[in-house]
């Protein structure tokens, strides 16, 4: 052990680099440059052929962001491990002040700088790594136990609720969602699961009257799109024309009409996925959703090889969220899930959501890099 | 212990691993099964709907056919028109627009009923250019076109309009066309059918598909908020087929002139005393004219109304189709406003009856020749057959009357013929009986339509003994027969139906059917089967009227040495003449109100030494046969001939 270390420390800092760079995992790093590049030409398509206003931001974004990724690659991970609790305090801070001096119709940003910032993207980074540090410092013994759960479930509980009551149902959903599936990963008994979840069922109609009235109409017309198809249904019904009418091999690059002539809604942040259907086809769509799978797989290996807890829950968080980010997404568009309002990470316009996505796979890379060394 | 709960730990979380990993590969798994169903099984279903998001279709109306006569002048062709037409989408208001444009312009209230229509009907609430008013003249669009800034939503477009040179003088003809109806039921024409314009009657409606032709297609390309981004054309129109008529027009000028003079002379509006006169005068309708008639005791009076055709006798190729009171197709072209078509329509004359194939008549003794035929034929008389004439027929309690109020004395067939004598064909007719004059009128054309190129025709009606056992439940009475032996009673004809007749007499080997379309029959007929010694005999009798000292015609020879005419008078009796009546001394004809007056008529042929057109004049309570309708008779042949 000491030889080791002795050994470590008298590498040079080139030679640590470049031990770190050859332990990067060239699979997520290709998919996020990949997706990002998918992003940058829909977004390209969406404009109608420009760069401006969306694309060239995008690029830009795209590639402050994958260096930002690298950058924390290389941190040793115990940073994240000691800052889980601090940012995770920032994070519901930044929740509660978001109620009062949240800007935008509904009160999602904060304006920081000339930055519109969503703290609740934030929030679900913050969640997982003090869910990890939580489950670590716990003696593995009280895993079993059940009051174990109870802050975990507190954690988790009480920003997804301040989400929701943004009001943001989707990215709630998905701080909930995320924080359950970490519970049930680090083995919340069974019996457990199912009371909450004939908790949850029967707390539906308690939830229906506390979501607001554009939610409901929203869940509504999703059980049902032709009840309003000119109004809210209008988004899902256009957006299943618009994937249903690109075929296998699609209409061709920029000439997707539902999207060049304005029947998608949003199609540059939540519909963007509508928009690579339409104009690439069955063929697109797949192939995307298969990069995606890359990723997350990729991430899942990481999960099963780390030895400690904390980097094997905070991975697997990481890839729980891009699996949720990509489910609720793209289930959203072709018309299984409510809209919601959920972003495509790394193709969908919007900072927040790629900043998240990518620190995540930083601290993903990070773990993959440093794990075996300390702790 | 350590240890131990160590791998109690990995291998809870391997466990929950591979499940989440399940869960998660379901939940990707349906996602692209949800992309494979939308995309590749139901693609087409979606490919529709985003088609019709993304365009919208329009029609192309093709240039319609022209309509000639048989030297190729135009009975019906295009004019230059312009249309108005909304480029509408959600946001325009309509009400608003209109009402603005009609400060401006003119639009009748049709046209507007037509456009609220197509909005109302315009479910998909995507952008269209609707049809305002086809019918915008040359002025209308200036005065839009100087403040077409406030107007964006509104364009021009440069759009044929039908147009009939001859106007009235071959109206019953050609018909009119008439925007697209759902009454018009054998066309399937979806959408924007504003656009379509279809023949309502006459040669436009029979041959409206040829006429017709494809139409083209449009389509443009909207988006979602109604703009319309692009338009392409991406099927041509095919123009319509032109259509030749067998009618010469200049012999359908120069008859309907004649035939509405009549007797009477033409006297013109302008005089003032006559201007007075006409004033006093009811029933007249001086509409538009700038002339009228007066009779021969001064009254004004309107032109004669009545059915005047001549048609070819070897092919049937009708030349001239005369119905009065007529009207003017073009009226419908333009703007048809509500007044000139209620005239129309609630005129007592019915301006808008095609009476020369929709008309019927008692025939009077025109009919003689075919019950003439009927006998000898039968062998039921020969050619020197004598009957004795009083002046009067009785049968039971009722007697029945020659015109010829003293009676004829003795006379033969041909005799009986030239003198129309009445009292010989009721002889005739109690021995053939009624069922074998109703062959022989058939056989020469009557009762029957023929696939003469106008719609609306009437079979007209030969009775028999079945006929009316059938309408009636009643039996055939002798009297009966005796009245349909002279082109009374039941029997009702068409003038077509009389000059088929007598075009089948004179050409003697063949069923000579009319036809309004030029080289379409081909002299392609059935054989007529009578007797051509009969014929023959028959068709000097036809002669004899007009050349006899006694024929009813003789005051109206051709009186060329080439060329005479040969025909028959007849005179239709429209109200029962009572005996009490009949003691007091008949009412003069031209004394009685127009309604009960008689109908005049003539059927003939010329020249009567070789057969070659045939005629029939039905002049409407005219008068007596002889003296009204021959002569209209004799000055066609003359212009026709050129004597």
């Amino acid at each position: 052990m000491n030889y080791k270390l002795n050994k470590f420390s008298e590498k040079s800092f080139g030679s640590i680099f470049f031990s770190k760079l050859s332990k990067l995992n060239l699979f997520i790093i290709m998919s996020v440059i990949l997706l990002g590049f998918v992003g940058v030409v829909s977004l390209y398509s969406a404009a109608g052929g420009h760069w401006d206003p969306w694309a060239k931001n995008h690029l830009i974004r795209l590639i402050l962001g994958i260096f930002l990724m690298l950058i924390l690659a290389f941190l040793p991970h115990d940073i994240f491990f000691k800052l889980s609790v601090m940012s995770f305090v920032i994070g519901m801070l930044s929740l509660i002040l978001v109620k009062f001096i949240g800007t935008g119709d509904v009160q999602r940003w904060i304006t920081l700088g000339g930055f519109n910032f969503q703290p609740s993207e934030v929030m679900k980074l913050a969640l997982i790594l003090i869910l990890g540090r939580y489950f670590d410092h716990i003696s593995r013994i009280e895993l079993d136990k059940l009051k174990t759960y109870i802050l975990p479930l507190i954690l988790i509980i009480l920003p997804g609720f301040l989400v929701i009551s943004q009001p943001d149902l989707g990215t709630g959903l998905t701080i909930i969602l995320l924080g359950l599936a970490i519970l049930f990963f680090v083995g919340i008994s069974m019996k457990f699961v199912i009371t909450c979840f004939i908790l949850l069922a029967s707390s539906v109609p308690f939830i229906w009257n506390q979501l607001y009235d554009y939610q409901k109409d929203r869940i509504l017309v999703f059980l049902n799109p032709e009840i309003d198809s000119l109004g809210s249904g209008y988004q899902i019904i256009q957006s299943k024309i618009a994937i249903g009418s690109g075929g296998f091999f699609g209409k061709g690059y920029l000439l997707g009409s539902q999207s060049r002539l304005n029947y998608l809604p949003e199609k540059h942040t939540d519909f963007i996925f509508t928009l690579i259907s339409e104009e690439l086809g069955f063929l697109g769509s797949i192939f995307i959703i298969l990069i995606f799978c890359v990723l997350i797989i990729s991430i899942m290996k990481i999960s099963f090889r780390v030895k400690s807890l904390f980097s094997k829950i905070v991975t697997f968080g990481i890839g729980f969220l891009l699996f949720l980010y990509l489910s609720l997404n793209i289930g959203m568009v072709c018309g299984l899930l409510p809209v919601v309002g959920a972003p495509l990470p790394l193709i969908s316009y919007g900072g927040t959501s790629m900043l998240t996505v990518l620190i995540g796979l930083g601290i993903v890379s990070s773990i993959n890099i440093h794990d075996k060394e300390i702790l | 212990m350590k240890n131990k709960s160590q791998k109690n730990l990995e291998k809870t979380i391997s466990k929950r691993f591979f499940l989440l990993s399940i869960f998660k590969g379901v939940v990707v798994g349906s996602i692209g099964w949800r992309f494979f169903d939308l995309q590749m099984i139901e693609n087409r279903k979606y490919e529709k709907l985003s088609d019709n998001n993304q365009f919208n279709f329009h029609m192309i109306p093709p240039e319609r056919g022209r309509i000639l006569d048989r030297k190729m002048r135009l009975l019906a062709g295009n004019m230059d028109g312009f249309s108005l037409v909304l480029k509408w989408n959600k946001n325009v208001n309509v009400d608003d627009v209109i009402k603005r444009i009609l400060t401006i312009v003119n639009i009748n209230q049709k046209d507007l009923n037509n456009f609220y229509e197509e909005i109302k009907s315009n479910k998909k609430s995507f952008a269209e250019e609707i049809l305002i008013t086809k019918k915008l003249s040359q002025k209308d669009v200036s005065k839009l076109a100087v403040r077409s800034i406030e107007f964006p939503e509104v364009s021009f477009l440069m759009t044929k309009k039908r147009v009939y040179p001859q106007g009235i003088i071959a109206g019953h003809i050609t018909g009119y066309v008439g925007p697209y109806s759902e009454k018009d039921s054998d066309i399937k024409i979806k959408p924007n059918t504003a656009w379509l314009e279809v023949g309502k009657t006459g040669l436009e409606q029979f041959f409206d598909k040829d006429l017709r032709g494809k139409f083209g297609r449009k389509r443009n390309e909207v988006t979602s908020k109604g703009h319309i981004i692009a338009s392409q054309i991406y099927e041509n129109t095919i123009a319509g087929n032109d259509i030749q008529t067998s009618l010469d027009m200049g012999l359908q000028a120069f008859a309907i002139e004649r035939f509405e003079r009549g007797n009477n002379t033409l006297i013109s509006l302008k005089n003032d005393n006559i201007k007075k006169q006409i004033k006093k005068t009811k029933n007249i309708n001086f509409d538009g004219t700038d002339y009228l008639y007066k009779d021969k005791k001064n009254r004004i009076v309107n032109p004669q109304s009545g059915s005047l055709i001549v048609m070819d006798i070897e092919n049937g190729e009708i030349l001239c189709s005369v119905s009065s009171p007529g009207y003017d197709p073009n009226i419908f072209s333009n703007d048809l406003d509500i007044n000139a078509w209620n005239n129309l329509k609630n005129n007592s004359r019915s301006p808008l009856l095609n009476r020369s194939m929709s008309g019927v008549y008692p025939p009077g003794s025109t009919i003689k020749m075919a019950v003439a035929l009927a006998a000898l034929e039968h062998g039921i008389i020969d050619y020197n057959t004598k009957f004795y004439c009083n002046g009067l027929k009785e049968i039971g309690s009722s007697s029945f009357h020659c015109w010829a109020k003293d009676g004829h004395g003795k006379l033969n067939l041909m005799e009986a013929i030239e003198q129309s004598c009445d009292v010989y064909f009721y002889e005739l007719g109690l021995k053939i009986g009624i069922d074998k004059i109703a062959l022989m009128m058939k056989k020469l054309g009557l009762g029957q339509s023929y696939d003469v190129e106008i719609n609306s025709k009437s079979k007209g009606v030969v009775p028999n003994i079945k006929w009316k056992l059938k309408r009636d439940g009643l039996q055939w009475s002798m009297g009966e027969t005796l009245n349909a032996s002279i082109g009374q009673g039941y029997l009702l004809t068409t003038p077509l139906q009389l000059t088929t007749m007598v075009s089948r007499i004179a050409n003697g080997n063949f069923s000579i059917t009319p036809t309004l379309i030029m080289n379409k029959n081909q002299n392609r007929f059935d054989l007529l089967k009578i007797n051509s010694q009969h014929l023959d005999f028959v068709k000097k009798s036809m002669e004899k009227v007009v050349t006899g000292i006694n024929g009813t015609a003789r005051k109206y020879k051709i009186g060329s040495k080439k060329i005479e005419m040969a025909g028959k008078t007849g005179t239709v009796q429209v109200v029962r003449i009572s005996e009490a009546e009949r003691e007091k001394g008949l009412i003069k004809n031209e004394d009685r109100p127009w309604k009960k007056r008689d109908h005049a008529l003539f059927v003939g042929y010329a020249p009567a030494s070789k057969p070659k057109y045939a005629i029939t004049v039905v002049v409407e309570h005219g008068g007596s046969g002889s003296s009204v309708a021959a002569p209209i008779a004799r000055d066609i042949f003359k212009y026709i001939f050129k004597v």
